[in-house]
């Protein structure tokens, strides 16, 4: 593994907090994924749960300062309808791409969230998926896609057409072990988030393995179960590691740069709900929300779990055009936002 | 067919786990049985489906919005793990410290309590009952939180004596009152805002939050008690010591694990009035229990090991809970490999028999014994069974079919087929009667033919047929 240990630098800062609990309609239920398109529109797939009712499984489409535009999508096999929503895409025309683990199948959705198409097959032949999860278009408008159990990355046409696939299960280079989420950078290289093998490989554009960065554990520059990456301009590599419950940034080499844990505030959505429910707002101005608590084990999900402001299942990254870091988190419902510090 | 050794492997694989399969017993017989009971005390190191995979999968197993919320994790946890019986303890303690999601409306901290139980499940029950004292779930479950100093509520000091240790009988209301004084002051943190949300059933802004114990000195009354006959400036640490030092304590505990292991006992309000129904047996336990200061996994030793837990008399004499029979079953077929999206149908099932976790009918917890059957209860006990094991495509029911093909060449005799598929499904032995009706209706299409291991789909469905009523028999209804 290539990660160096570095002093942690402030190279981004808190911004602020979107989105909110809710069952339905204006918020998120378990997000598992989220999008920006071309129109600073954010698609944020909600994978709820098996016991929860139809609607509540859902794409949310809102904006960064909390402007909602609706919902569409809803538990079922049927065209437009989810069953395990996973990944969330949108191409070059701002159609909307979602993943599904348990249908096998990618849905298409133009950007006002009518349906347009699906495609998807399981197996695990060439072009079939197995638990299709991250997704993510390439700068020639070709989608890719981590076949999760097949434990491989897959190049499609946005339509469905096999084009090419690399990797197979393993903990060797170029191999994988449940891949999750992915990124392009600006010379086409595509950045895997090798969710079992604990890193991040980093690979040319036609498949081939350039780097690998991270390994298990806890310290810096070490990740538990990368769910998510996302890389800027810059080379930047944002990564959600999830099983830690905080984001690491590295450079462009893989050096570490720096770790957030979160620091959510109330968002405007949040706030709307505190204003009219009173008696909670006030009880909650009133507690400790930052407690000092002694925990039977180091897994920092026992801390979220506690620490309202801390990342909780930070699933998912992705970047604006502006550089703002979006941070995705499942057990919190929410998108906390980070910017450049300087 | 099954010997003797094997059978009697079976029935602690049943009791101190959920079952095993002819392989899983021959590999334990090579061990032998002490040896096995070693095995299966040793909790050091189990190894299951990792909780990552299934909150990966499964996000409402990780921060639980919903009332069944944590359940599913349970269910692949019970069925994928190498220690049977951690998993069997966990499930006895929630029986006994009955704590459900109506009055917490939190998942999160009745899973908490959960992982808890299994923690502290098989050592010392002091620990045990000092964990439970501090556990935010039990704490709201019978008040605790309003239990102060100027004005106590003795809800969880009543049950800490009555349900949870010694019993009725064996203490005065006085020292019930002297109980609850020791506990004032333990709550959980941010106790207003946490119970508003939980009375609410809000989850808003950001999800739940997951509780606290508190320690509050302002309002922990720390004036001098009289408590089963001790005087001293007691806290609830010093009043569980105390109750650990009882001798209704330790038969209160073993008969328990009396009721749980060997025998169905009468339901706890009927203990005062009636004696044990092995009282020998319950001196022996309470022996172990003071021997080796109060640990819960010695106790279990001394169970396993005695002639009252190995005797033939108490074999399929105990209806498996519907949380037994369901897992006990998904063990078998071998399709919880990985996380699957009908693992709630499946939990679900559990439900409809009539044992929803977290979930018990009173803080008495659940009957069982023969509460379990109800007309309703069976027909679904059998559906769940029958459909599961029927089931030709599981990785067990192929195992079973290679077995089969391996046995005896081309041709299988009914009464052959019949004892090998009792065998696989756990060295069943079944009465006599039972045996002649499988063995007729497996002779109803006459001799199984294979042509090499190729299994038709005819023979197959005769195959399943036949799993189909063993795991409808009472036998298999039992442990």
């Amino acid at each position: 593994m290539t990660t160096a240990k570095l002093e942690q630098t402030q190279f981004l800062k808190y911004s602020g907090t979107v989105g909110m609990t809710t069952m339905r309609g204006r918020g998120f239920y378990y997000p598992m994924d989220a999008a920006m398109s071309r129109d600073g529109r954010i698609y944020v797939v909600s994978r709820s749960s098996e016991r929860a009712p139809a609607d509540t499984l859902r794409v949310t489409v809102l904006n960064a300062e909390g402007e909602y535009f609706g919902v569409f999508g809803a538990k079922g096999d049927g065209d437009g309808e989810f069953l395990w929503p996973c990944g969330v895409a949108t191409d070059a025309e701002d159609r909307v791409y979602v993943s599904d683990e348990q249908l096998h199948r990618i849905m298409i959705f133009t950007a006002s969230g009518e349906f347009v198409s699906k495609w998807g097959i399981r197996g695990g032949g060439e072009g079939e998926l197995n638990g299709p999860s991250g997704i993510v278009f390439d700068s020639d408008n070709n989608i890719l896609v981590s076949d999760t159990w097949n434990h491989r990355i897959q190049r499609f046409t946005k339509d469905g057409t096999f084009l090419s696939a690399f990797g197979t299960s393993g903990d060797g280079k170029g191999e994988f072990d449940l891949p999750w989420g992915l990124a392009t950078n600006a010379d086409g290289e595509i950045f895997v988030a090798d969710w079992g093998n604990d890193r991040v490989q980093r690979f040319s554009p036609d498949g081939q393995f350039v780097a690998q960065y991270g390994g298990t554990g806890r310290e810096n520059g070490q990740f538990v179960r990368p769910a998510g990456v996302a890389v800027d301009a810059d080379g930047y590599i944002y990564v959600a590691d999830w099983g830690n419950e905080r984001v690491q940034i590295f450079n462009s080499e893989g050096l570490f740069v720096q770790k957030l844990r979160g620091e959510a505030t109330n968002s405007t959505w949040a706030e709307d709900f505190l204003r009219v429910n009173v008696e909670e707002a006030e009880a909650r101005m009133r507690a400790n929300l930052e407690p000092e608590i002694e925990f039977f084990n180091d897994d920092p999900h026992e801390e979220s779990s506690h620490i309202e402001k801390l990342f909780w299942g930070p699933i998912s990254v992705f970047l604006d055009d502006a550089g703002r870091l979006y941070v995705t988190e499942e057990n919190r419902h929410r998108i906390q936002v980070f910017e450049r510090a300087s | 067919m099954a010997n003797s050794t094997l059978q009697l492997l079976a029935h602690l694989m049943r009791r101190a786990g959920f079952g095993a399969t002819r392989e899983e017993l021959e590999t334990y017989a090579r061990d032998g049985y002490e040896a096995t009971v070693a095995r299966l005390l040793d909790t050091s190191n189990p190894i299951s489906m990792p909780e990552y995979l299934i909150r990966r999968f499964h996000p409402d197993e990780s921060s639980m919005l919903l009332g069944g919320s944590g359940k599913d994790a349970w269910l692949y946890r019970m069925t994928t793990t190498s220690a049977p019986l951690l998993e069997k303890m966990t499930l006895f303690w929630h029986g006994i410290f009955a704590t459900g999601y109506p009055k917490v409306i939190n998942a999160k901290p009745l899973s908490d309590q959960i992982r808890m139980f299994r923690r502290y499940a098989m050592g010392s029950l002091s620990t045990l009952l000092l964990e439970l004292s501090k556990d935010p779930a039990m704490i709201i479950w019978l008040d605790n939180q309003q239990n102060h100093k100027e004005a106590i509520n003795e809800n969880f000091g009543r049950e800490l004596l009555e349900l949870f240790s010694m019993g009725v009988g064996n203490y005065t209301e006085d020292d019930v009152k002297e109980c609850a004084r020791a506990f004032t002051g333990w709550t959980i943190g941010n106790r207003e805002y946490m119970e508003l949300r939980s009375n609410r059933d809000s989850d808003w802004p950001y999800g739940r939050i997951s509780w606290h114990f508190e320690f509050r000195p302002e309002d922990h009354d720390d004036g001098e008690k009289v408590f089963l006959g001790q005087t001293g400036k007691f806290n609830g640490d010093d009043v569980i010591d105390i109750i650990c030092q009882q001798e209704a304590t330790a038969r209160f505990i073993s008969r328990h694990m009396y009721h749980f292991f060997v025998a169905d006992e009468p339901p706890v309000p009927q203990w005062p009035y009636q004696p044990p129904r092995d009282p020998e047996a319950i001196n022996v336990l309470s022996q172990a229990y003071f021997d080796n200061d109060y640990d819960i996994r010695s106790m279990l030793r001394v169970l396993f090991n005695s002639d009252f837990f190995k005797s033939e008399s108490c074999w399929y004499q105990k209806v498996k809970s519907p949380s037994e029979l369901v897992t006990g079953v998904l063990r078998l077929t071998e399709t919880m490999d990985r996380p699957r999206y009908d693992t709630i149908e499946k939990r679900m099932r559990m439900e409809f028999m009539g044992q929803t976790l977290s979930n018990p009918p009173s803080v008495e917890g659940w009957d069982g014994g023969l509460a379990w059957i109800d007309t309703g209860a069976l027909v679904e006990r059998m559906n769940f069974a029958t459909e599961e094991l029927g089931d030709t495509g599981t990785p067990g029911s192929q195992a079973l079919m290679r077995l089969l093909t391996a046995d005896n060449g081309a041709v299988l005799a009914p009464d052959r087929l019949v004892d090998l598929c009792l065998d696989h499904l756990g060295a069943i032995s079944v009465h006599e009667d039972t045996r002649s009706r499988l063995v007729e209706y497996a002779a109803e299409e006459g001799d199984i033919h294979f042509e090499g291991h190729d299994v038709s789909e005819d023979v197959k469905r005769r195959i399943a047929g036949v799993v189909q009523l063993i795991a409808a028999s009472p036998e298999f209804q039992r442990a």
